[in-house]
């Protein structure tokens, strides 16, 4: 379900670059820091973005050195110092994956999803001993997915909605004290994480329809057995306008914020790099080059 | 604390006229009440606006040139003004309707506003007639909400029912202008695709290639 939020890299500067890969490296040595080595490989894009989008609102100049690291031993990278909410982010994605895999699991016995989600079952651990008020509410809302998911729901909005509020609670949960600010991140949050999951429903289509898993446009479209390029295109209207309303409630929220910090990393994910992700789905290569980290 | 009047326009110091308006009027068009109409952000834009005029006018005052003082709050109270007329033209169409109804309808409307969602659902779920003025309302709601596949349906919907009304088609266009900008936002932002490719190159080297030949001369000679 994720790692749909990425930059667009021909449209980087290569200082940006340096810069929101300084990011990941971070984040990623944060996980192993905490977490142990084995939580680092399930780091994604999204968080990063969490990160980073958390990290401008933060007005302290942007400082890091040139470390090495386990994955790339032989040269020396650009990695951020530490800020306040590495910490955050890193524990967030841990709880992500966590559920994420637990949910495969349940759901079609992945056992790949079932030995990993073990796996991880002490970081987790951690984190809800932690974070004890944000996994509650997480669990909540999860819990309604899973229901209207099993009970075979078929209005897109209402199940988006549920994975958009869990969006909308790790927007709100950083080191950011401006209500204001916190105001614009939820909505932001919400909106985001709405794309997420009607995109990731889009992309998962021909999947799901085989293996016959839920899939909330399959319902909400009633696939009738036509072929499915020929459903894709029946449906492909409303789900991109849907995609692309969210968005720009995205930019509206953004924004609000007035961020200076990182500008042009967040402007290029905001207007360029989700705009992009969108049309490869919609057109099909969603799967492409994916998984392939900085 | 009263902000660096450039720095809210985003503009370097000492910019001139011509800067200052342009970068005013992108700001505007960026944060303008219409764009984020049905957003439960609006306030925070209207606020960032507010700074924005603010560093406007106090820029133009210290430049002591009025031509260039066309300001926002102008247009702004257009576009009330134009708002208002909607909603009277509206009253007038809907007046031998059930008063019951009417009443209800300003109350449902005065709870979307105020962004009190639930009790305006609750009213609406309350309305006998379901005609366009009810799906208008209630994808007002569903967009509201963040609902806007549904939002999208029902304000269609408004709109193929009644067709005259103004109110409901510039909604609904209002919606399809939204997205169609973050689009082209990226269209405009990222200029290497529209950079020639090998085939256009070629198009055009032979175009020149032609071309000269006619006057007598020759561009490349092997061809």
């Amino acid at each position: 379900m994720f790692g749909y939020v990425e930059p667009d890299k021909p449209e980087l500067k290569i200082r940006e670059y340096e810069v929101f890969r300084g990011y990941y490296c971070r984040l990623c040595k944060t996980i192993g820091k905490k977490y142990g080595q084995i939580p680092r490989l399930t780091l994604n894009y999204d968080l990063t973005f969490l990160y980073v989008l958390l990290d401008s609102l933060d007005i302290r100049l942007i400082e890091g050195k040139r470390e090495r690291c386990l994955a790339h031993p032989l040269k020396k990278r650009f990695v951020v110092n530490p800020g306040p909410n590495a910490e955050y982010a890193a524990a967030m994605n841990i709880l992500l994956t966590y559920y994420n895999l637990r949910d495969k699991w349940t759901d079609d016995r992945n056992a790949v999803s079932g030995a990993a989600s073990r796996v991880l079952k002490g970081s987790y651990n951690k984190v809800r001993r932690e974070y004890p008020e944000k996994c509650e509410v997480i669990e909540k809302h999860l819990e309604k997915l899973g229901e209207l998911e099993k009970k075979g729901c078929d209005v897109i909005d209402e199940v988006a909605e549920l994975f958009a509020l869990i969006m909308k609670e790790l927007f709100q949960g950083g080191h950011v004290c401006d209500g204001t600010a916190n105001k614009a991140l939820g909505w932001m949050g919400y909106n985001l994480g709405r794309w997420i999951y009607i995109l990731d429903a889009y992309d998962d289509i021909e999947e799901d329809i085989r293996n016959n898993n839920y899939n909330p446009i399959v319902r909400q479209y009633k696939y009738n057995g036509e072929n499915i390029p020929e459903f894709r295109r029946r449906i492909v209207e409303p789900v991109n306008f849907s995609l692309t309303y969210s968005l720009s409630e995205v930019e509206k929220a953004y924004s609000l914020l007035n961020i200076e910090k990182n500008k042009g990393i967040l402007d290029n994910i905001i207007y360029s790099g989700l705009i992009v992700k969108t049309d490869k789905v919609i057109q099909g290569r969603g799967k492409e080059n994916e998984e392939k980290s900085v | 604390m009263k902000k660096n009047p450039y720095k809210v326009l985003g503009i370097k110091e000492g910019a001139s006229y011509d800067e200052i308006k342009r970068a005013y009027r992108e700001l505007v068009k960026k944060y303008h009440p219409d764009k984020y109409r049905n957003n439960p952000l609006a306030d925070l834009a209207e606020e960032k606006l507010r700074e924005i005029n603010e560093a406007y006018e106090s820029l133009m005052k210290n430049a002591g040139s009025y031509q260039y003082q066309e300001s926002y709050s102008q247009s702004y109270e257009n576009s009330n003004a134009y708002g208002d007329t909607g909603q009277s033209q509206y009253q007038y169409q809907y007046q031998q309707q059930y008063d019951n109804d009417l009443e209800l309808e300003q109350r449902i409307r005065n709870y979307i506003n105020m962004g009190n969602l639930n009790e305006a659902q609750r009213l609406l779920d309350r309305m006998t007639n379901r005609g366009a003025s009810w799906y208008y309302l209630q994808g007002l709601i569903f967009l509201r909400r963040g609902w806007y596949d549904r939002g999208y349906s029902n304000i269609q919907r408004a709109v193929q029912m009644d067709p005259s009304n103004f109110e409901y088609r510039n909604a609904l266009n209002n919606l399809e202008r939204q997205t169609a900008g973050f689009r082209q936002n990226y269209y405009y932002r990222n200029t290497y695709r529209q950079d020639p490719d090998m085939c256009n190159i070629c198009m055009h080297l032979w175009c020149a290639d032609t071309c000269c030949e006619c006057m007598g001369g020759d561009l490349i000679s092997c061809c």
